[in-house]
């Protein structure tokens, strides 16, 4: 897995490429580097799935975590692009109630802007 | 009013119905005035052989009986081709002109000595033909409960006949003028012939009564294949185990007469009492034994085989003669010969002929007619013959080494050896008391399963509901849908067919920003479940994230914000979070928060909140899911939920059905549900509430027991609990209107007995036609004990006379 930070309108971008699961655990996690940006005071981080090809549930539980520690110092956290199957596993699970997700990198960060 | 009057007499009698009064006198008489005769012409064949051609050449004699193939072929033939009427008048003309050419040559000074053969033939020829032909009659014009009731009757007729016929001789026989007697057993058959015709006319005058069976037609006859010869009917029977097992009976039956026969007459020969006029001596003897068999016919006959069944009035006879039998092996007197061939006169024309007939009862009628003239026309005469062979090649061989060398008499060997014929016989007749009840079953097709036992074997019930759910959800919320897909795949139910079922209308609007995503045909997404491995892999994910502590903690929030938020706006939220902790492991927080969802307004959200309890299965969730038995709104939902729970709950429900203070539906639905549970603890408490139990649960805890029996054949119930039930079911019931009124009285008895045969006779005396109602009663009348037998009978004999339909619009 491979993660890359880039900012747009001062929102955190990080763009996920490749798989996100248990035995790739690389030394820094996407949670750590949300966390990392939290502590600095960006509360604004939009996650683009645009080029992932497998989330097991070891990345659910990333991004879950991502997720509450951003919401727990008023930021917001969104997701763009995910695939198809995960949108699906995300509705089963009920996580579509609870997280923010778009079709596409645009709408979502346009959303930061209206909430 | 003489019809009143004529009733009120034979009723002291006979069980006879209104209507049936004329016919079964007729009838009666009929049969008189065939073994009137025959006692006549049966006396002067025994004087006449004796007399002529001795006891030494008697085997030869029952050999003779082959002979009759001939004429059974004959007749059968006949049968076939000509009206039952026309054949009955013909064979009593037959029989008036063929007797006094008899009465003609025997009158001759120097008759030939064979004539005594040629008439013992002619004799048996005489009683087998005009006994079957009578038989042919009863079986035509009534049906099985009928003849049942009216058998002993009818033969007690024959035996009055039997003693007028044998008292004749015994008083007025002459040893030279013997022979004109059968100048009175002509006259006996021309008065025959008169009623005949009276019967058939009565027939023809009580079509619409007597025309319900196309088979009571006399004609109908013809209806049958033609050339119904002796070897159709042979094949006949060869092809039919039941019938098979009958001809065997026949056939020892007959070894076994011979035999007897054989022993007796060899006794009363050395008597010189006898000896000095057969004629008398036989007519007195035969005629003090047929009063005795008229009295056992008339009074005891048809209450025994009632009482005590087929099985027993088939054992009785050849259990008695056995006695009688050992008796003149150990001891050769007259007193015993008088013994056996008194039992045996007695008993054989009375209860046993009795029985055998009623062994017919279950084969079908066309079937009926064409063994008939096998069994009852030729083997039971050539099995005599079969008797005198075997008699004749043990008399030779008793009398050589190294029998002879022991020093017992013939009579001894014959003796011993009748027993050991009449010890297979026994065990004949107890097989075919089995069979005749596997029979009378066959009959009686089953016409309907419970319906509930049927959707629950034949309907997925749980997975219909899921896709109409499913179906449903389309349109309201796509997570819905979603969790109902994954729910399906699941459980391996997602097939192509219900695939294309779901994919057939495109989702109508979407609340989610990922419109653009899913605001088309549900197809491709429904194929992201047919990836080969997709719904395993994607299981074990979802179970995973469910798993996961920031999950729970998350969903946890989200959770409390839905409860909070009652509107009706919310309901959907609440009908997903519902259905979606029916998707998480039973320890999970989360699952907690179904409690609250278990006591929501909302039928809908209840709907998935009780299948998610149903999955979870926590005993907490209990009386929530019981509360709601009693809302007609969400008692299904619930009745499915706990029944998930099956035998865990069965303490839990057997509580609510015996709380007097709980709401009478609530303790309906445990009833109900305890037979869905179907297990031994379910059936005691079932059991046990219907002893004690208010009236306002009887019918369900009945119906309830009735469920539970047909589900779990091998629940047992106590049978006295269930007796004391029933006996209290008939006092409520009072005089019942239709067959579906016992409906409850055969529920409680298919719990003891075998369900199958209860339902099979209550469907049958229910919608069955006039003779399967018959059947019905027989097979309970096998089935049940006779104390159940006299409560229930009266009820069921008031509908056995009707025909299906007379009692429903």
């Amino acid at each position: 897995m491979m993660i890359n930070k880039r900012e747009k309108n001062s929102i955190v971008i990080f763009d996920i490429e490749g798989e996100i699961r248990r035995s790739d655990i690389t030394d820094v996690t996407l949670h750590q580097l949300v966390k990392e940006q939290l502590e600095v005071g960006r509360k604004h981080i939009l996650l683009n799935f645009d080029k992932v090809d497998f989330i097991d549930s070891f990345g659910v539980g990333e991004i879950l975590a991502s997720y509450i520690s951003t919401h727990n110092l008023g930021g917001k956290l969104k997701l763009a692009r995910i695939s198809k199957k995960l949108f699906l596993i995300f509705q089963i699970t009920m996580l579509t109630k609870v997280l923010d997700i778009h079709d596409e990198e645009a709408s979502a960060l346009q959303s930061f802007f209206k909430d | 009013m003489a019809e009143r009057r004529l009733h009120k007499i034979l009723s002291a009698v006979v069980k006879i119905k209104p209507g049936e009064e004329v016919l079964a006198i007729l009838v009666f008489f009929y049969f008189f005035l065939i073994t009137a005769p025959f006692g006549i012409v049966k006396s002067l064949r025994d004087a006449n052989f004796l007399d002529d051609l001795k006891v030494e050449n008697l085997p030869f004699a029952y050999l003779s009986a082959i002979l009759i193939a001939v004429a059974v072929s004959f007749h059968a033939k006949l049968q076939s081709r000509i009206s039952r009427r026309l054949l009955l008048q013909s064979t009593l003309a037959f029989f008036i002109l063929t007797g006094l050419l008899f009465w003609a040559l025997f009158s001759m000074p120097d008759h030939w000595k064979g004539l005594a053969l040629i008439y013992w033939m002619w004799a048996n020829l005489f009683v087998v033909t005009l006994t079957t032909q009578f038989w042919f009659l009863v079986n035509d014009v009534f049906n099985p409960r009928e003849a049942k009731r009216l058998i002993g009757f009818f033969g007690s007729g024959g035996i009055l006949g039997g003693v007028a016929g044998n008292l004749l001789p015994g008083f007025l026989a002459k040893p030279e003028t013997a022979n004109r007697l059968l100048l009175a057993s002509a006259a006996f058959l021309c008065v025959c012939l008169v009623v005949v015709s009276v019967i058939f006319s009565w027939l023809k005058a009580n079509e619409d009564r007597y025309a319900a069976a196309p088979d009571r037609d006399p004609k109908a006859v013809r209806k049958e294949p033609r050339h119904v010869g002796l070897g159709d009917s042979f094949r006949s029977v060869r092809s039919d185990a039941y019938l098979r097992l009958m001809a065997w009976i026949v056939l020892a039956t007959g070894i076994v007469s011979t035999f007897i026969d054989w022993q007796s007459k060899s006794l009363i020969e050395l008597s010189p009492a006898a000896k000095a006029n057969y004629a008398s001596f036989f007519g007195r003897f035969n005629a003090g034994i047929l009063v005795f068999a008229f009295l056992f016919q008339l009074v005891l006959t048809s209450r025994f085989i009632n009482r005590f069944g087929i099985r027993t009035g088939l054992l009785i006879y050849p259990v008695i003669i056995l006695l009688c039998s050992l008796g003149i092996g150990v001891l050769p007197t007259l007193g015993f010969a008088i013994a056996i061939k008194g039992s045996d006169k007695a008993l054989s024309y009375s209860i046993n002929q009795s029985s055998r007939e009623l062994l017919y009862i279950p084969v079908l009628p066309e079937m009926k007619y064409r063994a008939k003239v096998f069994i009852d026309m030729f083997l039971n005469r050539f099995s005599k013959a079969v008797g005198g062979v075997i008699l004749l090649g043990l008399i030779y061989l008793v009398q050589r080494w190294p029998f002879a060398a022991i020093g017992f008499k013939p009579i001894v060997w014959v003796s011993f050896a009748s027993g050991a014929f009449i010890l297979v016989w026994i065990i004949l007749n107890v097989k075919i008391s089995r069979a005749y009840v596997r029979e009378v079953k066959g009959q009686l097709a089953k016409k309907w399963e419970r319906a509930d036992g049927v959707v629950a074997d034949r309907m997925d019930v749980d997975t219909a509901k899921l896709v109409v759910d499913a179906i449903e959800s389309r349109t309201q919320s796509s997570t819905l849908f979603a969790l109902h897909l994954y729910d399906l795949a699941r459980q391996n139910r997602l097939s192509p067919e219900i695939r294309n079922l779901l994919a057939l209308k495109p989702i109508e609007h979407s609340s989610s920003n990922t419109r653009p995503l899913f605001e088309y045909d549900a197809s491709p997404w429904i194929a992201d479940f047919e990836e080969p491995g997709s719904p395993v892999e994607m299981d074990t994910e979802i179970r995973e994230i469910l798993a996961l502590e920031e999950y729970q903690k998350v969903m946890g929030d989200y959770a409390g914000k839905v409860l909070e938020d009652k509107d009706a706006r919310s309901e959907t939220a609440r009908m997903e979070l519902a259905k979606a902790i029916g998707l998480m492991d039973g320890r999970s927080a989360l699952t907690d928060k179904l409690d609250d969802l278990l006591g929501d307004d909302s039928a809908k959200v209840f709907q998935y909140s009780a299948e998610s309890a149903g999955k979870l299965k926590k005993k907490v969730h209990v009386p929530l899911l019981a509360r709601k038995l009693a809302d007609p709104k969400t008692c299904e939902d619930a009745r499915s939920a706990l029944e998930k729970y099956r035998g865990a709950i069965a303490g839990a429900l057997s509580d609510y059905l015996n709380d007097v203070e709980e709401k009478p539906e609530i303790r309906k639905q445990a009833a109900s549900l305890l037979a869905r549970i179907g297990n031994q603890e379910a059936a005691d408490a079932l059991l046990e509430a219907l002893g004690h139990g208010p009236d306002v649960l009887k019918a369900g805890l009945i119906d309830a027991l009735d469920r539970l029996r047909s589900e779990v054949p091998e629940v047992q119930f106590k049978d006295g609990v269930v007796r004391v039930q029933f006996a209290a079911e008939i006092e409520t019931l009072g005089p019942a209107k239709n067959p579906s009124d016992l409906l409850p009285l055969f529920k409680l008895l298919g719990l003891v007995y075998d369900h199958e045969d209860i339902f099979r006779a209550y469907q049958n005396l229910l919608k069955g036609t006039k003779n399967s109602i018959a059947y019905a009663v027989e097979l309970l009348d096998h089935t049940v004990s006779q104390d159940i037998k006299e409560r229930l009978f009266p009820l069921l004999e008031s509908f056995s006379g009707r025909r299906s339909g007379d009692s429903s619009p």
